[in-house]
């Protein structure tokens, strides 16, 4: 699309010094920017992944019958089984215990672990409230603040036991952990060895239903 | 009635703006994308709410759905030097010094030590066709601290931990600010309906080796709201 400019021929045969355009056939270099720039869009990864953060214990010793896991008086307890079956219960495990059924929707796991967990949300709200309040560089404030957040999440009466049995999934435990962090329960723990056969057959009944 | 004369020039449209705009985008692409080094698998690792951005070294675990392990580390010069002490604890001659170099370019491995060597001897082009069956490992408590991914943990921890002494004290000689975050992390990635059980069995190895702390790489999703 070069523009050649036409003259119009000698009028009055004076010459002059030739009218030349300036104007440089850009084309080629969009054709090559355009390309260059699709190749960019499609290769380029935009999102960076994102991180969950899980702490393991360190190993028991398996010969040593001295070290038992620890066994949780009052804790929740969930499992989590195959098909995305998710069950719980509160309280130690014995023939009584109930099990119950429930599921990784906002109006499963997470409202019950909302309604287990009020006390520590309620008390972090608070402080963010007041951490909202504090002006800003007054670092000392903030640190009390937030030491007294992570004093509350240590004092915390909740805790949490996640089992799996073999058909247990990754993107369960995933999303199950997920919502902990979603709800502010501090201690929570995924533990290693399977199912109990109590549980087993109590989620097996369930199941049947 | 006389015809409406069309103009003679050409039609020109001044492209300045466009291209202006164009390679202001591709400058940001350029400078934004980084490219993914090939991977042996593809995984689709579930989707969780954390806003925490992947750090920026990691000795990255890749399990797939058949618990099958691969391994990589970020930082190139530290994946040679455990390329190295895995050679001499598990006796793998056959590596050049080139090769050993290269070997940190290959991206994720799940080979046997003994398939390395071969491995290193085919084209690029080769390499993403060989079948890697996995970093090798066994659970049995008599025999976890004999198995390859063992060592790839320990030996990767050892090295990850001098790296980060040797930066700190070029940062302190230079008197330099040194980024004590900036160290390497243990990353899972793995695939969303990958057992638990073969990724709980891949965790207890590398708590053998005494890493305890996991990154566990997430897709994006929206937090909900309160």
């Amino acid at each position: 699309m070069a523009e050649i400019q036409q003259n119009s021929g000698g009028g009055d045969g004076k010459k002059r010094a030739k009218k030349q355009s300036t104007r440089v056939d850009m084309t080629p270099l969009v054709d090559l920017a355009f390309l260059l720039l699709t190749f960019f869009v499609l290769t380029s990864t935009f999102s960076k992944p994102k991180v969950l953060r899980m702490i393991f214990p360190e190993k028991l010793e398996k010969d040593n019958p001295n070290v038992k896991p620890p066994e949780i008086k009052d804790g929740l307890t969930i499992l989590l089984t195959a098909n995305d079956n998710i069950f719980y219960y509160q309280g130690a495990l014995n023939k009584e215990t109930e099990i119950i059924r429930t599921d990784y929707t906002k109006n499963g796991l997470r409202k019950l672990l909302v309604e287990k967990n009020a006390p520590l949300i309620e008390k972090l709200k608070k402080l963010q409230i007041e951490l909202a309040d504090v002006k800003e560089g007054d670092t000392a404030n903030r640190n009390r603040i937030e030491r007294q957040a992570k004093d509350e999440q240590m004092q915390s009466k909740l805790v949490v036991l996640v089992k799996h049995d073999k058909d247990a999934t990754y993107e369960n435990v995933i999303d199950v952990v997920d919502e902990f962090l979603i709800t502010q329960v501090a201690k929570y723990f995924v533990v290693d060895p399977g199912l109990d056969p109590i549980e087993t057959a109590k989620i097996q009944e369930q199941l049947n239903d | 009635m006389p015809k409406v004369k069309m103009p003679r020039s050409t039609p020109a449209l001044d492209m300045t703006p466009m291209v202006d705009l164009a390679f202001l985008l591709v400058t940001f692409f350029m400078l934004t994308s980084s490219f993914r080094a090939p991977e042996p698998i593809i995984l689709d690792p579930p989707s969780s709410t954390t806003e925490q951005q992947i750090p920026k070294q990691v000795f990255l675990i890749m399990i797939d759905e058949d618990g099958r392990a691969f391994v990589d580390v970020t930082n190139a010069a530290v994946k040679s030097k455990v390329l190295k002490k895995m050679m001499s604890q598990f006796k793998t001659g056959g590596l050049s010094e080139e090769d050993i170099n290269k070997f940190a370019g290959v991206g994720p491995i799940g080979l046997r030590m003994a398939e390395i060597p071969t491995f290193m001897e085919l084209e690029s082009t080769e390499r993403t066709a060989y079948e890697q069956r996995g970093v090798p490992y066994d659970t049995a408590a008599a025999n976890i601290k004999n198995s390859e991914l063992y060592y790839w943990a320990y030996f990767t921890k050892i090295e990850a931990h001098n790296d980060y002494k040797q930066r700190e004290e070029e940062a302190k000689l230079r008197n330099m600010e040194f980024d004590k975050s900036n160290y390497i992390q243990f990353a899972i990635k793995a695939a969303s309906n990958a057992k638990w059980d073969k990724i709980q069995y891949i965790i207890d190895v590398f708590r053998e080796a005494k890493v305890k702390e996991f990154q566990m790489i997430t897709g994006l999703e929206s937090a909900p709201e309160s």
